[in-house]
């Protein structure tokens, strides 16, 4: 961590600085759509995250990863409706759970040399079953739902994430901001080195000596159970969960955008990418809509586009453009 | 500078001045609420996995202004898409109140419509629900919540009850039937009303099984297999326009006739594509729903200005949709015009106070109970006859009598 911030030049530290201020102390100046926006934004920065650390340090694509959302939103929801127990404790379950589910995908990929885009169809194949699973879960509500009570009273039970959207706003900014600190974390560690090792030539790793099966599971562990906690915040956020909503494909891909257009493999590539796609989506809302284009989907013609265009000039992601562009990394000599 | 005696302003002076300066910072927000038109959003998925029935809902909204004006309400509405995305559901209503909405319609999705309902309650703006059956919407103490529309529960059990009332005006008897349904969120629900409800109607056949289907699967084959294995007089559906056509197509194929196909509370049947895609064979089938009464003027005003607004479309098969989207329009408009303000408590006060005698959908009065449900909505038997949705029972609002059993699927023009 301490090596990222010196890595850094005097630009990028204070850069890096301001935009932790100001958004510590958005909500000041925020109204309170702008601080829902931003809420999202720094979900989406979390969940990237901890996609990125599977994808983009240990090279293991899943498109598969809403699964993980669901399993969390589900066990902290369950256990708070139907037993009382608040999502402080549910929580542990739920990321337990999650990364149960992450293990046996893991265990069946990697033991089975299950690789690329074969692995990505089998956390893809797992994520569906669950949500045809959890359809028929009456315990749950089935594809019914399961809704957690929202009473006006007992808004300000931080202790119960029963709070309002300044509290989520500050919930969502801290879970970010650690996972910004532990993927840097992790990025300069030895499992670090080990990923990206296994990433750029899983052969050569190996005979390193690197354990590239247990590299790799701890990859899954740590994202799944990351991802189960983002789950946690999503259910008691919106407060009402569907296995249609949840578990579905398209939210995967909502999750790894942000990343992959941010820039993968990078500590800041997730934050950048959530800050770019969330507020261009809002804003070619707000566009089209006083453009007068009174066409449903318009504005996913132009996301579409923007996209498109974004990674075509600059593929490697936005991040790593932008850094050098700016100069905010040191050079090495 | 310096102040004496004669300039130095008096205490009285500071304080009307104090006050006058007050009065014009508070002023927009005062004329706002105080405003003869008030400002409504109406949020609907017109994109996304639920953009037909969104746009549908939309086409209603678009028709709304001419008809209210008519009344003598003013509304102003702005047209927001939330994409079938809860997430900016959530934002967009944000987003519509900041822009000065004083109050918002929809959702459509019930997903959708807690996530607004919890904005709509934090900023104190009433949400008027124009369609969304689950029933938790109404039992969570939402104190800035309307429901102008049946729960999952209400739309099975008159759907049940109207089969009986269909039986009585034909004089056919069914012996048996089989209960069909999307294994999606909407047809999950509907069963499990329907296991709850059916023993409870005291229906006068018994319910040989119920087969749920997933509704993207490719056809219906296996399915309408075990149906006609099971040789029910009566399939009841919870369908989707989508696997409506494949499960019609597969009886057809498997020259599968019961005497009637009866949706108790779903679409699907009454689609425009359901229409196109299956031309004769779409007529006959019956569905059991709230519709716009024939009847009523307010009906039959939407329907004009309706026919203005969409020229390309009928509404007479949108006007489940449309019709319950002008009413959720409605409730604000006829709320603002009795409070005199768009003051969100006062406001709300006057929605939970609605009593609208005339107005477009089947059933009486348009009232809300303490938790802000309405339960004078009457579903009606609907039938499509010539590719158009007609209203067969009950007699007080039907057009036509109602054809049971259903033609053979040959023959057909």
């Amino acid at each position: 961590m301490i090596s990222l911030w010196r890595d850094m030049n005097r630009r990028g530290q204070v850069t890096v600085a301001l935009a932790f201020v100001l958004l510590l102390f958005a909500p000041v100046a925020a109204t309170r759509y702008v601080l829902s926006v931003l809420t999202l934004i720094l979900y989406f920065v979390y969940v990237g995250q901890a996609w990125n650390l599977m994808m983009g340090y240990a090279g293991q694509l899943s498109l598969g990863h809403a699964l993980y959302v669901g399993l969390g939103g589900y066990v902290s929801a369950a256990l708070w409706v139907h037993f009382g127990i608040g999502p402080w404790l549910g929580v542990f379950p739920a990321v337990g759970i999650a990364a149960a589910f992450g293990a046996a995908i893991g265990w069946l990929g990697f033991r089975f040399g299950i690789e690329g885009v074969y692995f990505a169809l089998l956390t893809i194949a797992f994520a569906e079953f669950t949500r045809i699973g959890f359809d028929h879960i009456g315990f749950v509500g089935g594809a019914g739902g399961l809704f957690i009570p929202y009473e006006q009273s007992r808004l300000g039970e931080w202790w119960n994430l029963r709070g309002s959207q300044l509290f989520f706003y500050y919930l969502a900014f801290c879970l970010a901001v650690l996972a910004v600190l532990l993927t840097a974390l992790l990025a300069r560690s030895r499992l670090g080195y080990q990923w990206l090792a296994i990433r750029e030539d899983e052969t050569a790793a190996r005979a390193l000596g690197i354990d590239v099966f247990w590299a790799k599971m701890k990859a899954v562990l740590i994202s799944s159970s990351m991802t189960a906690i983002g789950g946690v915040f999503y259910a008691f956020y919106y407060n009402s969960l569907f296995p249609a909503q949840l578990f579905d494909m398209s939210r995967s891909i909502e999750l790894i955008l942000g990343p992959i257009v941010g820039g993968l493999g990078t500590v800041f590539g997730p934050v950048v990418g959530a800050f770019i796609l969330t507020p261009v989506g809002e804003l070619l809302i707000s566009l089209t809509e006083k453009a007068g284009i009174n066409a449903p989907g318009a504005k996913a013609i132009f996301f579409g586009l923007i996209l498109m265009t974004i990674i075509y000039l600059v593929p490697t992601g936005v991040w790593p453009w932008l850094s050098q562009r700016l100069g905010f990394t040191r050079r090495r000599s | 500078m310096r102040f004496d005696n004669r300039t130095r302003p008096s205490r009285r002076q500071v304080l009307a001045g104090s006050a006058a300066a007050a009065a014009a910072l508070a002023a927009p927000a005062v004329v706002r609420a105080q405003a003869k038109t008030i400002k409504i959003a109406v949020v609907l998925p017109r994109s996304g996995l639920f953009a037909a029935a969104g746009q549908s809902c939309h086409r209603g909204a678009l028709a709304a202004p001419k008809v209210l004006a008519d009344l003598g309400y003013a509304v102003e509405l702005v047209h927001v898409d939330f994409e079938s995305n809860v997430d900016v559901a959530r934002t967009q209503t944000e987003r519509a109140i900041a822009d000065g909405a004083q109050a918002v319609v929809g959702a459509f999705e019930s997903g959708a419509t807690l996530a607004m309902a919890q904005v709509c309650e934090q900023r104190q703006v009433p949400l008027s629900i124009n369609i969304a059956s689950v029933p938790q919407l109404t039992e969570q103490g939402y104190k800035y919540l309307v429901r102008n529309f049946q729960t999952n529960a209400q739309l099975v059990s008159g759907g049940l009850e109207l089969i009986k009332v269909l039986m009585g005006a034909t004089g056919v008897q069914f012996k048996n039937a089989v209960f069909v349904h999307a294994n999606d969120t909407f047809g999950t629900a509907q069963r499990a009303a329907m296991d709850r409800l059916f023993p409870a109607a005291q229906m006068p056949f018994p319910l040989l099984e119920s087969i749920a289907y997933d509704p993207k699967a490719q056809d219906l084959a296996v399915e309408v297999t075990k149906i006609r294995a099971l040789a029910p007089e009566l399939v009841l559906v919870t369908t989707r326009s989508s696997d409506a056509i494949k499960l019609v197509r597969d009886m057809v194929r498997q020259r599968f006739e019961p005497k009637a196909i009866i949706s108790p509370g779903s679409p699907g049947l009454y689609d425009e594509e359901f229409y196109q895609a299956l031309g004769p064979l779409s007529d006959f089938h019956l569905f059991n729903l709230p519709w716009a009464n024939p009847k009523s003027a307010v009906t039959q005003a939407l329907a004009a200005s309706y026919k203005v607004a969409n020229p390309t479309n009928r509404f007479e098969v949108d006007c489940f949709n449309a019709g319950f989207t002008f009413e959720a329009i409605m409730v604000v408009a006829d709320a603002f015009k009795r409070a005199g303000t768009a003051d969100g408590p006062t406001l709300m006060k006057a929605v939970k106070a609605t009593d609208i005698a005339e107005h477009v959908m089947t059933g009486g009065p348009i009232r809300f109970d303490e938790k802000g449900q309405n339960n004078n909505i009457q579903a009606a038997v609907v039938q499509n006859r010539n590719r158009t949705p007609t209203v067969v029972l009950p007699p007080d609002v039907a057009v036509a009598a109602p054809v049971v059993p259903m033609p053979a699927w040959q023959g057909r023009s």
